[in-house]
């Protein structure tokens, strides 16, 4: 896990420049103008809500990709168009080599999909649900294929219990069991950790790390931006059904400012106009001023100074990393937590 | 095709049988109906004795157990659809009509345990039926059993809510029980009751039933309700199928 993150704690981004250009890895997932439209009827009328709007993405063999936005972005469309559940308005992917709209049987046979209720069955044990869905893929000994995978994720004990007696945490970590039985190039996550505790959580993003070190390709939706930070190797930001921004978190960062620094002041409009020359980009958020630089450590003194010389008076200052928040924020002009509240 | 049918069929039965007090339950309802309620029916048959009362009420019961036991069978679905375990398989390679299939051929087996036990009570009693009735009787009770789950299965992804499928289950249950005579013999109905009985489907399956176990090969029931549940079985199977497609919104 320490070697996953170089380049998020502020090393160099080092894959980009690297001399293996044309051997790059094939893609598992190349997916361009997907578009999603749903028609609800009811007494009050039609009503048409474009939930995907011309996604497309591309992920690497053996690479974690995330999909980050707020709830109602399109990300569950999104994942739930490219596992074949829902057929997209328009737009072409290809899946593990497989054409999505011609070949969705062959598609199929290629991926695990976990979602976001899970899929883990109440009165029925871990182990023969997942049993079954060796079964369904033709693995050559389910048996042998589930008591592995049970012993991966920690589920021996329970294994034989019924789906309802076992926890959030246990529930989840079935449910990936279930998607993984059949060593699956791909794996869907939908919001993998929604309502787990942070120690659960925790734990479950040790073992999707592990599934890179397995050659696992993962594409996971989430709302959590520390969970993309911290797992992904590249993301996309999504909202209202459009990608925003697409790269590594590290570059994400990078692109908006490396530092932010984020202030109370008395007057934020004047405070504003004194730090422009000095930083990259200024932002009133209703009562903060968020300053974005690209290293904060050097530009405070400065900053301080300026304030006092236009005799501002300042009530609070903090200097953080930049984080997802601030691309969204950057790219959409709200936070994500805002983002979240109205929707 | 019929592999993952059959798969399916034995999860499912699996699933009925890990806890298999409820099963049990299932199978002795049918058993209760025989034994509590063809004494008091003695009062109202022709002839008086418990076995013309079981003659008349047997075929009755079959019928009743094909159709109500099947009949909620769906809620199973509609908890799966809810924790997501219907959408999973739907995206798995399996093929998508055995997902249902698999379930309607469980409830099948079911009713076939159920019938017999209910055959047994009733030969142990004193009823006598021939081997021919017998097997058509049994044909019979699995057309109807089959109408019943596939329709089940269609409405409760239609429906998908338990609340609004209890309901409406209910609401058709009590015409349906009554206008088929299956208590007491539409005989004893007023006209109107006479009228309308034969507009629903289930009539014609316990007049059939009834003249099964009264022997009586050649009624012109016994082919309506043939060809009448047969059509309809293959009607709400196929709906049933097709209702799937909507699982995904």
């Amino acid at each position: 896990m320490q070697r996953a993150l170089p380049d998020r704690v502020g090393g160099r981004p080092e894959a980009d420049a690297s001399p293996c250009k044309e051997r790059e890895p094939p893609m598992i997932i190349q997916a361009d103008g997907l578009r999603k439209t749903f028609t609800t009827r009811s007494r009050k009328g039609t009503q048409t809500v474009e939930a995907v709007r011309g996604v497309g993405l591309e992920v690497k063999k053996g690479e974690i990709f995330g999909v980050l936005g707020p709830n109602g972005a399109g990300k569950t469309t999104t994942i739930r168009m490219l596992s074949t559940l829902i057929a997209p308005d328009a737009g072409k992917a290809l899946i593990a080599g497989h054409d999505l709209l011609k070949e969705p049987a062959a598609v199929r046979r290629n991926l695990g999909y976990v979602s976001q209720a899970g899929g883990v069955e109440d009165t029925t044990s871990a182990r023969a649900q997942i049993v079954m869905a060796a079964k369904i893929h033709n693995v050559t000994d389910p048996k042998r294929a589930t008591a592995e995978v049970l012993e991966r994720f920690d589920l021996t004990e329970m294994a034989d219990r019924p789906g309802r007696t076992l926890s959030g945490g246990q529930k989840r970590r079935v449910a990936i069991a279930i998607g993984l039985v059949h060593s699956p190039p791909l794996l869907f996550l939908d919001e993998p950790t929604t309502g787990l505790d942070p120690q659960n959580r925790a734990n479950l993003w040790e073992r999707i790390r592990q599934l890179r070190e397995a050659g696992t390709s993962v594409l996971l939706s989430t709302h959590y931006l520390d969970e993309a930070d911290a797992l992904c190797d590249r993301l996309m930001i999504v909202d209202h059904g459009e990608v925003v921004a697409e790269g590594t978190p590290g570059d994400l960062k990078r692109e908006v400012s490396g530092d932010v620094i984020t202030l109370r002041a008395d007057d934020l409009e004047r405070a504003a106009d004194t730090l422009k020359p000095l930083a990259r980009e200024t932002r009133v958020d209703e009562d903060v001023l968020r300053v974005y630089v690209d290293d904060g450590e050097h530009t405070l003194p400065a900053l301080l100074r300026a304030l006092e010389e236009q005799g501002i008076g300042l009530s609070s200052i903090a200097l953080d990393r930049s984080t997802l928040d601030d691309v969204f924020l950057a790219k959409t002009g709200r936070t994500l937590r805002d983002a979240g509240a109205d929707s | 095709m019929i592999r993952h049918t059959v798969l399916f069929t034995g999860y499912e039965l699996k699933k009925s049988f890990s806890n298999p007090v409820w099963p049990l339950f299932g199978i002795m309802q049918p058993v209760l109906y025989l034994l509590m309620f063809a004494p008091l029916l003695k009062t109202m048959t022709p002839g008086g004795t418990t076995v013309d009362a079981l003659r008349v009420f047997t075929p009755a019961s079959m019928m009743m157990i094909a159709v109500f036991g099947s009949l909620f069978s769906g809620f199973g679905l509609i908890a799966e659809l809810r924790n997501g375990s219907l959408e999973r398989y739907a995206v798995s390679p399996a093929w998508r009509p055995a997902i249902v299939l698999g379930r309607v051929a469980k409830d099948m087996v079911v009713l076939v345990c159920q019938a017999i036990l209910v055959l047994v009570v009733a030969i142990a009693m004193g009823v006598r039926i021939g081997a021919v009735e017998l097997v058509l009787v049994l044909l019979l009770m699995a057309a109807t059993g089959l109408f019943a789950s596939g329709l089940s299965q269609g409405l409760a992804l239609t429906v998908r809510d338990e609340n609004g499928m209890s309901q409406t289950l209910n609401l058709f249950m009590l015409p349906i029980m009554l206008l088929a005579g299956l208590f007491v013999p539409i005989s004893f109905a007023p006209d109107w009751m006479k009228t309308l009985a034969p507009i629903n489907p289930l009539y014609h399956a316990v007049e059939a039933g009834r003249a099964l176990f009264a022997g009586r090969l050649s009624d012109s029931s016994i082919p309506v309700a043939f060809g009448l549940f047969v059509v309809l079985a293959v009607l709400t199977t196929i709906w049933s199928m097709r209702s799937l497609r909507r699982i995904a919104g």
